[in-house]
Parts: C-alpha cells; structure tokens; sequence
C-alpha cells in the first residue's frame, strides 16, 4: 500500500509539494510548470467547512459537527453563539491526512469515554473514532471499515454497540463498540419485512430499547437485482431479480435488539407526515418525542414517540425566522432543553428550545463562515453536464 | 457563489447519490440516473426546485441495475446507461417512459464489462466509450449481447490506474477524467469478504494523482493521452466529472477532494492538431 502523504487541498504550497512526487528526480527545481499543467481559469469551491453531521455533549459542553467539504471535525463550546454574523472560532478543528476524515456525514458523541465517532460516506468506507482532545492532523483512535455508503451513527450504551446505516445496501450494520480495523458486524438488519430504503439518520433510545431509522424510499431491492428482466427466458427458469422502486420516505423504529429480516415495531410513513428527504434523527427523552431534520422543506419535524403510520408531527419549526436552510445533521440535549441542527446550505448550526413551535428564531446560532457567505453546497460531485441552451454547469451531488 | 438553482427534494424523485447526468439540447432536458432506485430521471431542461421528472424508465423490463451514469445519442435519439455493478450497457429510446423493455443490452463475459462509472457515445462514428475498472472500453454503437470491445485503452503509459470516471466523445477525440484514487471495498454488500485483512489507505491519499486525458477515438492499446491536464498548477488532484464546452474552448472538471468545480481553457484540445502523444508524461 502506498506511503500516507499530505495532500489535503489546503494550500497551494502542500499542492506544489505533491507535483514533486509525480515527476522526475530531475524536474524536483523545476519552476515553470509542464506544458500538461495548465492552471485552472476559474474554481468554484467553497473555502469554508460545510456542516453535515452534528452531535451534542450537555455533561462535557461540546457540541460536535463533521465538515465533508474540507474534510474536518469541529469542535465549539456548546454555550457559546455567534455575534453579528461573524464566524464562530470552534474550540478544535481536526483536520488533515493522517485524520482518516473524508466525505464525512453523522457524527456521534460518547460522553462518558470522551470520543468522537464519525462516518465517512462514500468512497472512504469507514467510521473513524477521535478523542475529544485530538486537534489538527491527529490520527484516529479507532478507524474501522464498514459496508459503502455508510451515513448514519448511532451508539447502543446498554449492548456496548455501534449502529451505522448503509444506504445503497437498504441495512443497518452492528459492530462491537471498540470494533476497529477489519471486523465482521454482529448483526444487521435487512430484508423486505424492515421496509428500509436508503436509511439515513438513526438514533437509539436505549430507555425505550428501540432504534429509529430513516429512509428516503430509494430502493433497489435486498436480492441482487439480475437485471432479468419481465419476462422469463423461454425454456430457461427465471432467475430471482428484483427492480428498483420508490417508496415514500419513513421513519421506522425498531427493538435494539433487531436483526435480520425483522419489520419494525411501528413506521411513520404517509402523506400527513410531511417527511421530505428526512436526514438526522433524534429522540427527545423530555418531551417523548422523534425529532427529524427535514431536509427537502427546510423544517424541523417533531412526533409523538408512541405513534405509527400515517401521522402528522405534533410540531414543526419552519419559516424564514428558523434560519433552517438544508438541514442535515440534527441532535438533542435534553439536558438543557435544546434541539441543535445543522444547516449545509448556511454554514450554520442552529440551537432551538426543544418545545419550539413554527417560525421562531433560534437560541444560539454556530457559524462556519461569517454571516450571508453563500455556498455551493457541493457534496462529493463526481459527474458534470454542460448545457449549452443556459450557458449553465449542471452538478449532481 | 450559490448555484443559480437546485433541483432538491422528494418530489424530484433524485436521491442523494447522484454519480452522473446529461443535457439534451434537441429536447431541452436533463437526463439523471437513480442508482439507488434502479432509475433513469429525466427533468425539464429549465426544472427547479422539488419538481418532479416528466419521465421516469423504472421497472423490471427496464434490466436497469445500479444506473450510475448516461450519456445521449442526441443523432439516433437514443439515452445510454452504463451499471455501477450490473456489467452492462443499456441503451433506451430518448423518450422511454415506466417499465419500458431496453433496445439493447451490452452485457457478458465477452463484453469485459466491470465497474462502470463513465460512457459516452459518438454517432457520428458509431462507437461508444465505457470508464471501465481500470481502462477505456470502446464498442461498436449499435452492439448488443454478449460482444467483445473493439478497443481497449490501457497500460501504464496511459497513465490510468484505477476508476478512470466520466468520459466525453467530441470530434473523434475521447476526454477522460482520470480519477486515480484508490478504492477498495472490503465488504461484498454488508457482509464482510474473507480476503479483507486491513483498513486501506484513504483512496484520496493515492500519491499517483489523476488528470484529464485527450484520445483518439481509434486508439487501441497502451497509448499515452494525446493531450493532458495535469500537475500543481492545474489543481487537480484526483478529477471526476467532466463536460465539455466546445464554443468556448473550455473543459469543466469537478475533483472530489477539493469538492468544487475547475474551468481550463484549451481552445486548442478541440482542434485537430492536439493528436500526437504527449511525452514524458509518465510517472
């Protein structure tokens, strides 16, 4: 395997340093570049972290956010809000090559030992545990490979275990707490009776003994799809295939002790319910509730633990006060009666009461970037079209 | 800068892990795969916000499996769908909608098909171009079944390592996006493969960096790009995405690790004269 090299995007100084590497011994003094190196003309990108994930820590006063754009992790004092739009200094940033972070999405945190899990979505395929005190290129404590496109975390305090959905797979995974390196899950939950599609954020009620999951209704089918077609093959049997489908999107609550092919307990699912790309999810333990960072209409939905099926949220915060732009990671401190997300349309993460209701203001608000800095809101855009009608770059995320 | 617009939301029936799309500009519309719905999306060429497709081709019929990227054959009206892990081509009328039966399909032992993340097609030559695992595969357009390339560009002097990502035809020319990241899955599905032993390396750590490369179309072999982007002045570290824009002379190219878009200007990669094998570019 090839030698770990400083190669984050950081500084033009770290890029130069890497030209050196993919050229002659010879060319090391060279100061005009190849005729092949031509320097790019324009660049979109956003200079500063975007925030996915977040996670809260009441005992410790730390809030947590992951930063898939400049591949980080930021630590900010809990208490602290940002003045007059100005970018809010965090307490930590880990950042850099030896940090394993990537395209990072949920990020949880583990009050009593001090750690912090994050995983790492696409390409990368692992979950990477840091210390509380770990700052700028810090190597991990832990990092563990997991099944491709992992998003959400969830840690299981009663059973010592970590839970982490695989979107593309429809399943969630289940390791050892100190599971690292290469290890086998203890479990998984998948199958057509879980009704996941493409799950998302996960919480675990470990005082309800449930697990809530996430789906956005993507779904491709639990037997590999052949591609078989309709029609069987005349005189030949027809192989198992399934085709892909779209469901409506779900919140389906699980035991925590779920394996396999297992249907949840109850599913939150329907048209009066609102879900709309329902990313982070959390359980507010002082008021009995699921809390669901709304992606796809900018809201916050808040339901009634005990209720299934086709249900309305019993609050919803939204509305131009809310500050909610493209909300991503969500988590509650029920210690301090707050609800905190995280917007990646905003450079923000946002601290609401947790009995908010409708178009109020937030409590505090966290700024990766000063106030009104726009972002592209690039994630990962591995494909390009040009249309030539609009003189516009079209970016798949 | 923000985006002048963005097509988000459940009711556009996109999910969250989009790895390719097309313009159409006979017909003005976008055309998106789904590959976690085992879906191909086509929008209004102007749509905006949660709006939903005018078309969706889903379904068995359809013999789609993990759609990841697409490319139009705007000539024979004809949308092309390359598998991130079906090792097939699907080729669709422009205007295929619901659980419609495919043209054709390139798929079998003969056809050397594996991770495809890139195609594009040339009608006026009749050939079409896959980002194979490791290499550029080249068919006949109008292929179908079990068929063998015609060419394959791949060596070490064509600078590819591993996952070459989407490729454009223009005038007889293939443009690559040469990612060279690393990637190695541990894990069949979720259940973890017996010859997993260690955590790779961050796939975005690969020292061999990735580039933007310029071939014939009638390349076969090891050949070294004809024209290339590449090195610390150009910012590239392991490119992606790729689309083309002739009139300006300009190639638009997205990298993953600096997760932005670059512009190059280079009137003269779409000129004929950019075809004679770059030197001294290997590493």
């Amino acid at each position: 395997m090839y030698k770990r090299l400083p190669c984050w995007a950081m500084a033009l100084a770290v890029v130069i340093s890497w030209a050196a590497l993919s050229h002659s011994r010879a060319d090391e003094r060279r100061s005009q570049p190849f005729p092949e190196d031509i320097p790019a003309a324009r660049m979109v990108a956003d200079p500063y972290p975007a925030l996915n994930g977040i996670a809260v820590d009441a005992e410790n006063n730390v809030v947590v956010a992951s930063d898939p754009n400049r591949k980080s992790l930021l630590l900010y004092d809990r208490s602290r809000s940002t003045s007059e739009g100005t970018q809010t200094v965090p307490v930590r940033q880990i950042i850099g090559p030896e940090t394993y972070i990537g395209m990072v999405a949920a990020v949880v945190v583990d009050p009593q030992r001090r750690e912090i899990y994050t995983a790492n979505n696409d390409i990368e395929d692992t979950v990477v545990v840091m210390p509380y005190a770990a700052s700028g290129n810090a190597k991990p404590a832990r990092v563990l490979s997991v099944p491709h496109q992992a998003w959400g975390l969830a840690l299981g305090r009663s059973s010592d275990e970590i839970a982490v959905t695989a979107e593309i797979f429809n399943a969630v995974v289940f390791y050892r707490r100190e599971a690292h390196g290469v290890e086998a899950p203890v479990r998984v939950i998948r199958g057509p009776k879980t009704r996941l599609a493409d799950p998302h954020g996960i919480y675990w009620d470990d005082a309800h003994g449930e697990i809530a999951v996430a789906s956005h209704g993507n779904f491709r089918g639990v037997i590999e799809n052949t591609g078989g077609g309709c029609a069987p093959a005349a005189g030949k049997e027809q192989t198992a295939s399934e085709s892909g489908e779209f469901r409506p999107p779900s919140i389906a609550i699980f035991s925590s002790r779920a394996k396999d092919d297992q249907a949840p307990l109850r599913s939150i699912e329907g048209a009066a319910t609102k879900l709309d790309w329902p990313m982070g999810i959390a359980e507010d333990s002082l008021h009995d509730s699921i809390v669901v960072a709304n992606n796809g209409d900018n809201s916050i939905l808040i339901f009634d633990r005990q209720r299934g099926g086709n249900v309305a949220p019993v609050r919803v915060i939204r509305g131009d006060r809310t500050g909610i732009n493209r909300p991503m990671g969500l988590a509650v401190d029920a210690k301090n009666g707050e609800i905190w997300v995280s917007n990646y349309g905003d450079h923000s993460a946002l601290a609401f009461d947790s009995a908010a209701d409708g178009n109020v203001t937030p409590k505090r608000v966290l700024r990766s970037a000063p106030a009104g800095t726009s972002t592209p809101g690039f994630g990962n855009p591995m494909a390009l079209a040009y249309d030539t009608k609009r003189g516009e770059i079209l970016v798949p995320n | 800068m923000a985006p002048n617009r963005v097509i988000t939301g459940q009711g556009s029936k996109l999910g969250r892990t989009i790895h390719g799309l097309a313009y159409d500009p006979v017909h003005d519309e976008i055309v998106v795969p789904n590959a976690l719905a085992d879906a191909i999306l086509v929008f209004r060429g102007s749509a905006n916000g949660d709006e939903p497709p005018i078309r969706v081709i889903q379904g068995p019929c359809t013999k789609l499996v993990t759609p990841h990227s697409v490319s139009l054959d705007l000539e024979h009206g004809e949308i092309l769908v390359a598998s991130l892990t079906g090792k097939r081509i699907n080729v669709f009328r422009w205007d295929a909608n619901g659980d419609v039966a495919p043209l054709r399909v390139i798929t079998g032992p003969e056809t050397k098909l594996g991770h495809l993340v890139g195609i594009a097609v040339d009608p006026q030559r009749n050939l079409m171009a896959v980002a194979n695992s490791e290499d550029i595969l080249v068919f006949n357009r109008t292929d179908d079944g079990n068929v063998a390339p015609r060419a394959r560009i791949a060596g070490p002097q064509t600078g590819i390592t591993d996952e070459p990502w989407q490729l454009q035809f223009y005038k007889g020319k293939i443009f690559l996006a040469a990612s060279n990241h690393l990637h190695v899955n541990l894990y069949s599905g979720v259940t973890l493969k017996e010859s997993s032993k260690a955590v790779p390396d961050d796939p975005w750590l690969n020292p061999t960096l990735g580039f933007i490369g310029v071939w014939n179309i009638t390349d076969n072999g090891d050949v070294p790009p004809r024209a290339m982007i590449r090195g610390p002045f150009s910012g590239l570290l392991h490119p992606v995405g790729l689309a083309l824009n002739p009139e300006d002379g300009e190639i638009y190219v997205s990298d993953s690790v600096r997760n932005g878009i670059l512009s190059f200007l280079v009137p003269d990669f779409f000129e004929p004269k950019a075809d004679k094998p770059s030197s001294d570019h290997k590493e």
